[in-house]
């Protein structure tokens, strides 16, 4: 096991990571997935997969509340990823978010784990 | 909505004063005692309106604090004050070129100091306004418009929409009618995913595309919405220029002649359907995914059923957003609740809308709402 910690220092975004077997853990660490981040938790991310990673696991464990500017976020990356072969489990997702997703039918486009062990078992 | 302020001073006493001084004038503090707690306090919560900093501060001072910010880009732009024991010309100098707005002496008497705040901010206002003024005029002159100026009227249905824009800035939300003819109205509404300019920008391309793809269908005598979302999810998909821009749409087709409603959505929240005889609110929900995410979607139509009096209602996600207590969370539930007992108490559109769209709760994003309601035969 690879870990790596990073979280960035002059961004509103805060996330942290670590590589559990090939994989990237991304833990979005802010209570608030909103307008104010998600350009920028886009880009992260994208760097991400430019620098390789492809097989992708984001936790949203401390995120209380999500916008649509965050979801758009989300389903670009995954639109990203898909062409490359590469796949992305979201995880830890609380009741409202889940509802968000299943309202919305985005639960048909992207894989959703309750925690990130069973999220690991889907690689 | 309160402003929010970051007050930055080593000074604890002299910070707990000037705080004091804010909220109880209707603003919004945080405050940090070095330059390190005011950066950890810009990076974990919303950008502030205001920062007011001393100057001399052991470890890093005022001026290193202002030159860091020049730096960043989200933060460059926010009004700041300098503020000070040291009052000679060379600092006021220095600090101006750092583009501080002001500066203010800590001698100075508390009401003096929130004048100038006030007025600060005040200015700051006037000035966002005419620029938004501005751009708004050009929109209007240049047709430019995501929300009609009035709904068709039809013979069994009435039509009315709402829509009420975040921070007055306008959003991501778009609604449009296309009436084909006396028989066939399109109403649309969409939401590209995000707020304000960005998303307002976007919401054209895809007004484009959909009223396009309903024409050109409509040409091959073609009304049928999973056709229709087929089309335009496919030229949605193509443009680069979108690639990763996502909207919800709700596409719903009045038959006047036949009194028969379709409805096809794309990851759109669900339409909700008041039923008299019941009085019920029946949710119906469309399959389809976020136009442009897969080439190959599908989509389903659904036929509605309106009798007499009876009401649909279109939202988007902005109306299902409340932030009560400081906490913000997304509740469709809690809509459908309100809006049944509304229409339990037999309250009539408007009231509804006044009540859903209620300035005690606090709005989070763009929230749009259309109701048609199929007109009772007597009243026509």
């Amino acid at each position: 096991m690879i870990a790596v910690s990073s979280s960035s220092k002059e961004k509103t975004m805060k996330l942290s990571k670590q590589t559990i077997n090939d994989v990237l853990v991304i833990v979005i660490e802010n209570k608030e997935a909103n307008l104010s981040k998600s350009e920028q938790f886009k880009e992260l991310i994208f760097q991400d997969i430019e620098d390789g990673a492809q097989q992708l696991v984001i936790s949203f464990q401390h995120v209380e509340y999500l916008d649509s500017s965050f979801l758009g976020a989300l389903v670009a990356i995954l639109k990203k990823l898909l062409p490359l072969k590469g796949k992305l489990v979201l995880t830890q997702l609380n009741k409202d978010i889940l509802n968000l997703f299943a309202l919305t039918r985005l639960d048909k486009i992207f894989n959703i784990e309750s925690t990130l062990e069973t999220s690991l078992q889907k690689f | 909505m309160n402003k929010t302020v970051l007050l930055v001073d080593d000074d604890l006493f002299q910070l707990k004063l000037y705080e004091k001084l804010l909220t109880n004038h209707g603003y919004h503090c945080r405050i940090a005692l070095s330059v390190d707690e005011a950066e950890v306090i810009l990076r974990e919560y919303d950008i502030p309106d205001l920062i007011i900093s001393d100057y001399e501060m052991p470890d890093r001072n005022g001026f290193e604090f202002r030159k860091k910010l020049l730096k960043n880009d989200l933060l460059k732009n926010v009004p700041f004050l300098f503020l000070t024991s040291v009052n000679d010309e060379h600092f006021i100098q220095q600090g101006l070129d750092l583009k501080a707005i002001d500066y203010m002496a800590k001698d100075v008497p508390p009401t003096r100091i929130l004048s100038k705040i006030n007025n600060l901010m005040l200015a700051v206002r006037e000035h966002y306004e005419r620029s938004l003024s501005e751009v708004k005029g050009i929109a209007e002159r240049l047709n430019l418009r995501n929300i009609p100026k009035k709904a068709p009227s039809l013979k069994n249905f009435s039509i009315n929409y709402y829509n009420k824009s975040y921070q007055e800035q306008p959003g991501g939300d778009f609604i449009d009618f296309i009436k084909i003819d006396d028989r066939h109205t399109f109403v649309i509404l969409g939401d590209v995913m995000g707020k304000k300019w960005g998303a307002w920008f976007f919401s054209f391309s895809f007004l484009s595309y959909v009223r396009s793809a309903i024409r050109l269908c409509v040409f091959d005598g073609n009304y049928e919405l999973p056709t229709i979302l087929h089309k335009l999810n496919r030229v949605v998909y193509a443009d680069e220029f979108l690639s990763d821009i996502f909207s919800t749409l709700s596409i719903v087709l009045i038959d006047d002649e036949n009194c028969s409603i379709c409805y096809a959505g794309a990851g759109d929240l669900p339409l909700l359907k008041y039923e008299k005889n019941r009085n019920d609110l029946i949710s119906y929900q469309s399959d389809g995914i976020l136009l442009g995410f897969s080439e190959e979607a599908v989509y389903n139509e659904i036929p509605l059923d309106l009798q007499e009096e009876e009401e649909l209602f279109l939202i988007t996600d902005g109306i299902i957003d409340f932030e009560i207590d400081g906490v913000k969370k997304s509740d469709m539930k809690l809509l459908s609740r309100k809006l049944h007992e509304l229409k339990e108490r037999n309250e009539m559109t408007e009231n509804i809308v006044n009540n859903l769209f209620n300035k005690h709760t606090s709005q989070i994003d763009d929230c749009s709402i259309i109701i048609i309601k199929r007109k009772n035969n007597e009243a026509k």
